[in-house]
């Protein structure tokens, strides 16, 4: 079997940290890296943890289609409410919003989201660049981020891109909070609970030291990129020399994952190798 | 500031004197400066024959409020109609940036006020339910605050709760596009339906001032006979355009696709304001109305984008 790639090493890492019984929410990204890390990957995490120790998680895909059968579709959809949609197959359509759940009341466990820039206390930014009034880009605007990052109950954040000018010191626009302050600051602005759990990017996965507030590198996926990390990394990381490789899938998982979640490369087989 | 009622009024803009009315019409019940709510969801279902003839008839200083707004935006955005949007979302989804509402908010001639997506859809309750103010308790720590003087921390008079007052949506027009309606205003919703047709019904019911534009008119007992989906009856509407494919080049459940080749047209000519400017000239300004819009396009092609969602 050959070796795990990039999608599939983050795949079970992300797989592995689900619960049985949780609900997860994943928007439909469009764009080939942005679907693969915003859509692909987590709708493939999910299904293999379906197959292993979740059987009863629920996949809310694109926020309302619940547990739809991927295994019909030829091609994923890439609109959220086109007829392609309409006709998968699935446990329960939402239609009305409030409908099947409640987002206020937590009952989505967890969510993925992106965004153009995220800063040191895990905060990010989809809405400009620059200043608000006279933006240098304007961006696509908060979208369901600040919902993300408060009323789920944690938050995966997945980017496609590793570079400084997308992991930076401080974001120019908060449309997603991280941290600030730690736990009590975002205590003393109301939001007790959620927040980033994990900042996937294809080089490696943060986490976050929430009582200080300040992210942190949890592992790298390849080892040959460490001495690169710094560089493409525009915030200082003082836990490269001692973060540890992203484990490498076995080869059961592997098999599991190539055959039976994603067996026509639907998810993960368009992923461009890293 | 204390209002002498509470209710709000049933007419501020005069109605047609009949439902039913031409395109041209129903668009010159938008003024200048008027507060608009557009049906449709991101680039779903949007009422674009109506969007044009609100270009054909320079209308400006436009305020959209939104939820998650797409190329209705960025159209009145490119044709100088707008002058801010008040939303979460301003994109063309996999066709990428919204080119022109992009260019006009960078040079500072287009304000966009940016809500989270799920108060965006609050807001429009709150109007539905005559409320003054959506209580939110997940802001603290955004942007969004710093920027939205109209929103108001307080606290929960009950709990002592740090919240924040959010503004209704508060259109004074309305303007969806439905399959199909009677001469008397009575609109029918589809029997299978989807999140941005069931947002739109939120969407009509936030304002007295509703138009819709319809696939078909049709008789008062067609409508008899699908009473469960006169889901905006004649008394909620003020006037209906009979508009065949007039979400295009947006798609309508059941009935048309999106047009994937004029979406790509659209795009490439977001690129510059002289090159939008002539695409309005050809596809908005150069055609008298819908129908000649339709004609433009050519049967072939539109027959070529119909759905078959029953059979």
């Amino acid at each position: 079997m050959s070796a795990a790639t990039i999608p599939e090493i983050i795949t079970i890492a992300l797989a592995k940290s689900f619960a049985d019984h949780e609900v997860g929410f994943t928007g439909l990204v469009t764009g080939a890296a942005a679907m693969l890390y915003g859509t692909s990957i987590p709708l493939a995490a999910m299904m293999f943890a379906k197959l292993t120790h979740a059987p009863n998680l629920t996949i809310l895909l694109a926020g309302w289609s619940h547990n739809p059968d991927l295994a019909s579709l030829a091609a994923l959809p890439d609109q959220e409410f086109d007829s392609t949609l309409l006709d998968l197959p699935c446990e329960a359509q939402t239609v009305r919003y409030p409908g099947q759940f409640s987002f206020k009341r937590g009952h989505v466990d967890f969510g993925f989201s992106s965004g153009v820039q995220l800063d040191v206390t895990g905060s990010l930014n989809s809405v400009v660049i620059g200043d608000h009034a006279r933006p240098k880009v304007r961006l696509v605007g908060p979208i369901l981020q600040p919902e993300h990052m408060t009323i789920f109950r944690r938050e995966y954040v997945m980017l496609p891109h590793h570079t400084a000018r997308v992991l930076v010191e401080k974001v120019d626009y908060v449309s997603g909070v991280g941290y600030p302050g730690g736990l009590a600051g975002r205590a003393a602005l109301g939001i007790p609970e959620g927040g980033p759990e994990w900042v996937v990017t294809p080089e490696c996965i943060f986490d976050f030291d929430k009582e200080a507030g300040r992210i942190r590198l949890r592992s790298i996926h390849r080892e040959e990129r460490r001495g690169e990390l710094a560089g493409v990394t525009g915030f200082a990381l003082p836990d490269l020399e001692d973060a540890p490789a992203t484990p490498e899938p076995t080869a059961e998982e592997l098999d599991l994952l190539r055959r039976v979640v994603d067996p026509r490369g639907l998810l993960l087989g368009r992923a461009p190798e890293h | 500031m204390a209002s002498a009622s509470f209710l709000p009024p049933r007419r501020t803009i005069p109605f047609p004197d009949r439902k039913v009315v031409t395109m041209a019409e129903a668009a010159s019940l938008v003024p200048d400066g008027a507060r608009v709510a557009i049906g449709g969801f991101a680039n779903y279902q949007r009422p674009m024959a109506f969007v044009r003839e609100l270009v054909r008839q320079r209308r400006r200083d436009l305020t959209v409020v939104g939820t998650v707004s797409g190329i209705e935006v960025d159209m009145l955005a490119g044709a100088g109609a707008l002058k801010k949007v008040e939303t979460s979302y301003v994109g063309l989804e996999k066709y990428g940036l919204a080119r022109n509402i992009r260019r006009r908010n960078e040079a500072g001639t287009v304000e966009i006020v940016d809500y989270p997506e799920v108060l965006s859809f609050d807001r429009f309750r709150a109007s539905r339910e005559n409320l003054t103010f959506w209580p939110s308790a997940y802001l603290g720590g955004t942007d969004i605050l710093t920027h939205n003087p109209d929103i108001k921390a307080f606290d929960c008079p009950l709990t002592g709760r740090k919240l924040y007052a959010v503004p209704p949506a508060d259109p004074e027009v309305v303007v969806i596009h439905a399959g199909a309606a009677d001469e008397a205003g009575n609109v029918l919703w589809p029997s299978r339906r989807l999140m941005p047709q069931e947002l739109d019904l939120d969407t009509a019911q936030s304002a007295e001032m509703v138009i819709v534009t319809v696939e078909k008119i049709v008789s008062n007992q067609f409508v008899r006979r699908n009473p469960t989906l006169n889901m905006l009856p004649a008394y909620r509407t003020a006037a209906i355009v009979e508009a065949p494919c007039g979400a295009h080049p947006t798609p309508t459940l059941g009935r048309f696709v999106i047009d994937d080749a004029h979406m790509q047209a659209y795009v490439a000519a977001s690129a510059s304001d002289e090159a939008f400017d002539a695409y309005l000239d050809e596809w908005v300004r150069g055609t008298a109305d819908h129908a000649a819009y339709l004609e433009k396009l050519g049967a072939a092609h539109v027959m070529r984008l119909q759905e078959i969602a029953t059979i």
